[in-house]
C-alpha cells in the first residue's frame, strides 16, 4: 500500500511569486516601473500576491491571513474585494480620481485571474519573467524576504529577523547589515519591507 | 471572456453512463434504475452507488461512517480497482491494520487491496490538512501516476474544522475535482450529535449536502427506556444502528431506514428496513 505523506505541488510562496511578477507584467514590466519611479509600490505588490493566492488557493480565512503576514483583517479583506476593472481603469489613467479600492490588491488579483485562466498557476513552469533580470534589477527582495520570515509572530526583534534574513542580499546589501540600521520592534512583515526599503 | 453555452444534443458523448460501483454491502440493491422491458418499466439495481457520483456519509460520532468507507475501498481494490484513501483523521498505520483486518473478514484478498490503495496521509501532515491546494494537487498527482477511479476523503470536515465558514467553498472545489477527473468518490462528513437526524443539518450540513450528488445518513438509537425497549424489541442499554439513503440525484434509490449492524469483525451488514425489523422483532417476542 503506498502512502503518501507530503503534498506534491500546492506550493503557496511559488503561487504567490508568479502572481507578483505577472502583476509587474500587467503594469507594463519592469523596465516601465523603473522609468516611472514607481518601486515604492512592490512591497504592496508582494503582500497583495499572498493575500489573494492565501484567499483563493488556501481557503484561508481573513483572520488567517492576517496573522500569516502580520496584516490587519481589514487589509487582507480590502486586497481580496479589491475591484480589478476600477483599478486597471485607474491605471490606463481613464478615471480622474483615484478609486477607493487597494490598488496593489486590484492588480495582483487581475495577474491571479489571468494565470488561472491560462493554466500557469499550478504549473510547475517558472515565474514569467526571467528570474536573472528581476534579479539583476534587484526587485525580488521583497518577496524573498516574505518567503523567509513566513510564519513568524509579529512584533519580532532584531535577533529572529538575523536569525531568517541572514545570508540574503538586498540590492547589494548584506541583510543583517540592513537590519543593524532599523529600529525595533518591528510590527508587521509590511513595516519590516517599508523600513528595509528606506535603508537600501 | 467567451460566453460557454451547450446544446443539449452536444452534452450525449460526455454524459456518463448509469451503472453502479459496488460498495460490498446492501447499500448497492438500494440505488436502482428504470428500465423498460417489454410494456413495463421495471426497477433495477444499480449494484452499488453510481458511478462517477460523488456520495456524502455522513453521522454521529461512532455511527459507522469510516467502517462503510473502508469496506467500499476493500471492495474496489479486492476487484481491481484502484482507490485513494485520503485519511484526515485516523494516521495511515491505523488505516492500515483496519483495511487488513477487515480484508479478512470480507474474504477479500489483502494482497491485492494493498496493492490497489493508494493512502494520503494528512491526519499528520499540517500542510496537507490546512492547504487544500496542496491536498489536491496530491490528490491529481496520485490519480494520474496511479490511475486512480475512487477516491475517499475521509473526513472532509477534518479540512474546515475549525473554519466552517470556508466549508461550502472547501467542499465545492473537492467536488469539481473529483468531476474533473471523473472520479467516483465518497466525502465522509460528521454530524453533529446536536443536530437532529430529521433536520437539513443531518446531511452533514449545509455546506456539504446541496454540493454532493447524494447523501447517506447513518444513525444510531440507544435502547434507553421501557418505550424504546418495547418498540424496537431490543434489550435496554443496546445500539440500534441505521442507514438511510437522504437523496441521490443520479439515480432512484430507498428512501427507507434501514437497520444494521457492525459484526464484530467490524463490517457493515444491512440487515432489514426499520418497519420490518420492529415487525419481525415483536413476532419473535410474542412466539
Amino acid at each position: 500500500m503506498e502512502i503518501i505523506v507530503k503534498p506534491k505541488g500546492g506550493n503557496i510562496d511559488k503561487m504567490a511569486e508568479k502572481v507578483f511578477m505577472e502583476s509587474i507584467n500587467i503594469l507594463g514590466g519592469l523596465k516601465k516601473l523603473v522609468e516611472y519611479r514607481n518601486l515604492t509600490w512592490l512591497p504592496s505588490l508582494a503582500e497583495a500576491a499572498y493575500v489573494v493566492v492565501l484567499k483563493n488557493e488556501a481557503f484561508k480565512t481573513y483572520g488567517e491571513i492576517a496573522k500569516e503576514l502580520g496584516i490587519t483583517e481589514q487589509t487582507a479583506r480590502n486586497i481580496a474585494t479589491a475591484d480589478e476593472e476600477k483599478v486597471i481603469e485607474y491605471i490606463k489613467g481613464t478615471l480622474e480620481e483615484k478609486p477607493n479600492e487597494h490598488i496593489a490588491g486590484g492588480i495582483a488579483k487581475l495577474a491571479y485571474r489571468k494565470l488561472k485562466e491560462e493554466g500557469r498557476l499550478e504549473e510547475g513552469e517558472e515565474v514569467v519573467m526571467k528570474n536573472d533580470e528581476i534579479e539583476v534589477l534587484g526587485i525580488d527582495w521583497a518577496v524573498h524576504a516574505l518567503v523567509r520570515i513566513k510564519g513568524l509572530d509579529f512584533p519580532v526583534n532584531k535577533e529572529q529577523l538575523e536569525e531568517r534574513l541572514k545570508g540574503l542580499v538586498i540590492k547589494g546589501k548584506k541583510a543583517e547589515e540592513i537590519l543593524e540600521k532599523l529600529e525595533y520592534p518591528i510590527k508587521s512583515p509590511a513595516e519590516l519591507l517599508h523600513k528595509i526599503k528606506e535603508h537600501l | 471572456m467567451v460566453a460557454k453555452y451547450y446544446e443539449l444534443g452536444e452534452l450525449e458523448s460526455r454524459a456518463p453512463k448509469l451503472f453502479g460501483i459496488p460498495t460490498g454491502t446492501k447499500l448497492d440493491e438500494m440505488f436502482y434504475k428504470i428500465e423498460k422491458e417489454g410494456d413495463k418499466y421495471v426497477k433495477k439495481p444499480l449494484g452499488g452507488i453510481p458511478h462517477l457520483a460523488v456520495m456524502n456519509l455522513t453521522g454521529v460520532p461512532d455511527s459507522g461512517k469510516s467502517v462503510l468507507a473502508e469496506q467500499f475501498a476493500i471492495t474496489q481494490a479486492n476487484a481491481g480497482y484502484k482507490v485513494l484513501f485520503v485519511t484526515v483523521e485516523s494516521p495511515a498505520h491505523f488505516l492500515y491494520t483496519a483495511l487488513k483486518q477487515k480484508s479478512e473478514a470480507l474474504g477479500a484478498d489483502f494482497s491485492k487491496v494493498e496493492e490497489n490503495v493508494v493512502v494520503i496521509d494528512a491526519s499528520e501532515s499540517e500542510e496537507l490538512r490546512e492547504n487544500p491546494r496542496a491536498l489536491l494537487d496530491t490528490m491529481a498527482y496520485a490519480i494520474k501516476e496511479k490511475k486512480v477511479t475512487n477516491v475517499i476523503i475521509d473526513s472532509i470536515t477534518g479540512l474546515y474544522e475549525h473554519k466552517e465558514m470556508m466549508a461550502r467553498q472547501i467542499v465545492r472545489q473537492f467536488f469539481n475535482f473529483l468531476k474533473k477527473w471523473r472520479q467516483t468518490g465518497i466525502f465522509v462528513s460528521q454530524k453533529r450529535s446536536a443536530q437532529a437526524s430529521e433536520s437539513a443539518e443531518a446531511a452533514g450540513g449545509l455546506a456539504v449536502a446541496h454540493i454532493v450528488d447524494g447523501t447517506i445518513v447513518l444513525d444510531k438509537k440507544l435502547i434507553e427506556s421501557r418505550w424504546d425497549v418495547s418498540l424496537y424489541g431490543l434489550p435496554i442499554g443496546s445500539v440500534l444502528r441505521t442507514i438511510r439513503i437522504d437523496g441521490c440525484r443520479m439515480t432512484g434509490h430507498d428512501s427507507r431506514t434501514w437497520v444494521f449492524e457492525i459484526t464484530e469483525f467490524g463490517t457493515i451488514n444491512i440487515i432489514a428496513p426499520l418497519n420490518e425489523y420492529i415487525k419481525r422483532r415483536r413476532v419473535g417476542k410474542e412466539e
